[in-house]
């Protein structure tokens, strides 16, 4: 992964749930101690102030709890692409995550309908994690 | 104690909006503040402190070197962009109640209709800065970016939950663009009907191109002074009833999806910082100039600064409540959608003119005016009251 990815992903925190996706995996971080999880991922665990972590993996079911239909103008990588759905999936982890929508069209959505994680490429080519009605 | 009523802003300048100002946000800082100073009767030499969004381009001491300030005894820095607006009038006053300046100068000059987009990487602004009023690249993988696409997730989760629709958003586009027809400021003066806002183009889903603010080059300065010297100034006081700050939990830069409740903004909290430092309630406003970058931000400040219920704010802005002659007169200048977007800079100078009674939709005997900033960051509040 080049540096320019990661920068834009958020940095070295996130290195994991990224290299867990090229390998068709969800990962979410856990505290090592008091085993909460979290996500988005950072240092330390808002409960229990450790820095213990671990990524675990997910199971990979949630529920829509929103999209959105973007249009233009958009960055020239997304030009091909629009219009397109992003996801908001509350998951079975008690975590929620941001990703694209695969295997249907917006229409099909409906709010707070399952949803499981599905792997596509991003204009980069690396697999990251899309969302797809279970 | 507190800083209720210890401060006033008794000094506005602020220069014609537009899409490309041609000369640089130092150069615009410079004549917005000449302007301010100079409608409050004061000089340079009078200001001791300085106050500024963190993304400001031009930092405090070439201000002050450029305008001939002696010293500064007083400089900060307020950081979420549209979020710190408030914020910005909050530490100038907290820290003339707290000794360290009498006289400070806040300035926000900004070339965003000139100077590209954040989001775009086009920005002169710089990465950082970028960085700082949105945490755009975490889920830059999927094209989602933009904060229109952020405050879109939101708002299909807000307006599912309540019960209002996108013609709800229609009527914040509608009253505050009829505001704007009658200032002569505003970069857009032609009237919209809900029509227009419904057929305008969507950009993203369910956020039409009428439910976004402008892109504009602008600058404004506002002067604060200590109570001892606001009566001195050539201007009618606005009075610094309150001023609040608020993250709520587990904030992330406009992708505030992450905290619970999913639906309750940083703007909750602010509000009910400001309330209690006020010792006033949502009944007691007169005006309000709540942040509207986008239309359903409007609608969420409606009931978290207390003017309705949760899943009243529909009914409150249909037929006109957020007009002059309404329940609650709103973003009186044209606001960030019609006026201007200078991070919200010219709703406190609206919000100045209010109290003052110089607004091109004034509301009759204006006492008190609330003023909010971008509620899906960091946020910010002013109450403002006149004699």
């Amino acid at each position: 992964m080049d540096d320019a990815f990661i920068r834009r992903t958020g940095g070295e925190d996130w290195i994991p749930y990224w290299e867990a996706a090229r390998a068709r995996e969800l990962r979410f971080q856990r505290c090592g101690a008091c085993r909460a999880w979290r996500f988005p991922p950072q240092p330390m665990c808002p409960h229990c102030r450790s820095l213990e972590r671990t990524w675990e993996r997910a199971t990979g079911r949630g529920r829509l709890l929103s999209w959105v239909v973007v249009h233009p103008p958009v960055l020239p990588a997304w030009q091909a692409r629009v219009p397109y759905a992003v996801v908001l999936v509350g998951c079975d982890e008690g975590v929620r995550t941001v990703g694209g929508l695969v295997g249907a069209g917006a229409d099909d959505l409906r709010m707070d309908m399952p949803m499981a994680v599905d792997f596509a490429p991003s204009p980069d080519g690396d697999l990251v994690p899309h969302w797809r009605p279970a | 104690m507190t800083l209720r009523d210890q401060a006033a802003i008794v000094g506005i300048g602020q220069l014609p909006f537009s899409k490309n100002i041609g000369r640089p946000e130092e150069v615009t800082a410079c004549e917005a503040a000449v302007l301010a100073l100079a409608d409050a009767g004061l000089r340079p030499e009078d200001v001791d402190g300085m106050c500024k969004w963190s993304i400001q381009p031009a930092p405090e001491n070439r201000i002050a070197r450029n305008l001939g300030i002696p010293n500064l005894g007083f400089f900060g820095e307020v950081g979420y962009g549209g979020g710190g607006g408030c914020g910005v009038v909050a530490h100038a006053a907290a820290a003339i109640a707290a000794g360290m300046a009498r006289c400070v100068l806040i300035y926000r000059s900004r070339n965003r209709g000139s100077g590209g987009r954040p989001w775009a990487g086009t920005s002169r602004e710089g990465q950082p800065a970028a960085q700082e009023t949105n945490e755009a690249q975490l889920f830059a993988p999927y094209g989602f970016v933009r904060p229109v696409d952020q405050v879109a997730l939101f708002t299909r989760r807000f307006l599912h939950e309540r019960g209002y629709t996108t013609r709800h958003l229609g009527w914040i586009a509608v009253s505050t663009r009829k505001h704007a027809v009658n200032n002569p400021m505003a970069m857009m003066r032609t009237p919209i009907t809900l029509d227009d806002h419904a057929s305008s183009r969507l950009i993203s889903d369910p956020l039409r191109l009428l439910d976004n603010c402008l892109e504009t080059d602008g600058a404004a300065a506002l002067v604060v002074v200590h109570k001892d010297l606001a009566r001195d100034c050539r201007q009618k006081p606005a009075w610094i009833r309150a001023a609040s700050q608020g993250t709520g939990p587990h904030n992330v830069t406009m992708n505030n999806f992450f905290h619970e409740p999913l639906l309750e903004s940083p703007g909750a909290h602010a509000a009910r910082a400001l309330w209690r430092m006020a010792d006033a309630a949502p009944a007691d406003v007169d005006v309000a100039q709540l942040y509207d970058a986008f239309t359903p931000l409007v609608l969420a400040s409606l009931e978290e600064y207390g003017f309705c219920a949760p899943g009243e704010a529909g009914d409150f802005v249909a037929d006109g409540g957020l007009e002059v002659g309404g329940r609650l007169p709103n973003n009186t200048s044209g606001g960030s959608l019609s006026e201007a977007y200078v991070h919200g800079v010219n709703l406190i100078v609206e919000g100045v003119r209010q109290i003052r009674g110089a607004s091109c939709n004034q509301v009759p005997d204006a006492k008190l005016c609330l003023v909010t900033s971008g509620n899906m960051v960091p946020t910010s509040a002013l109450l403002l009251r006149g004699d």
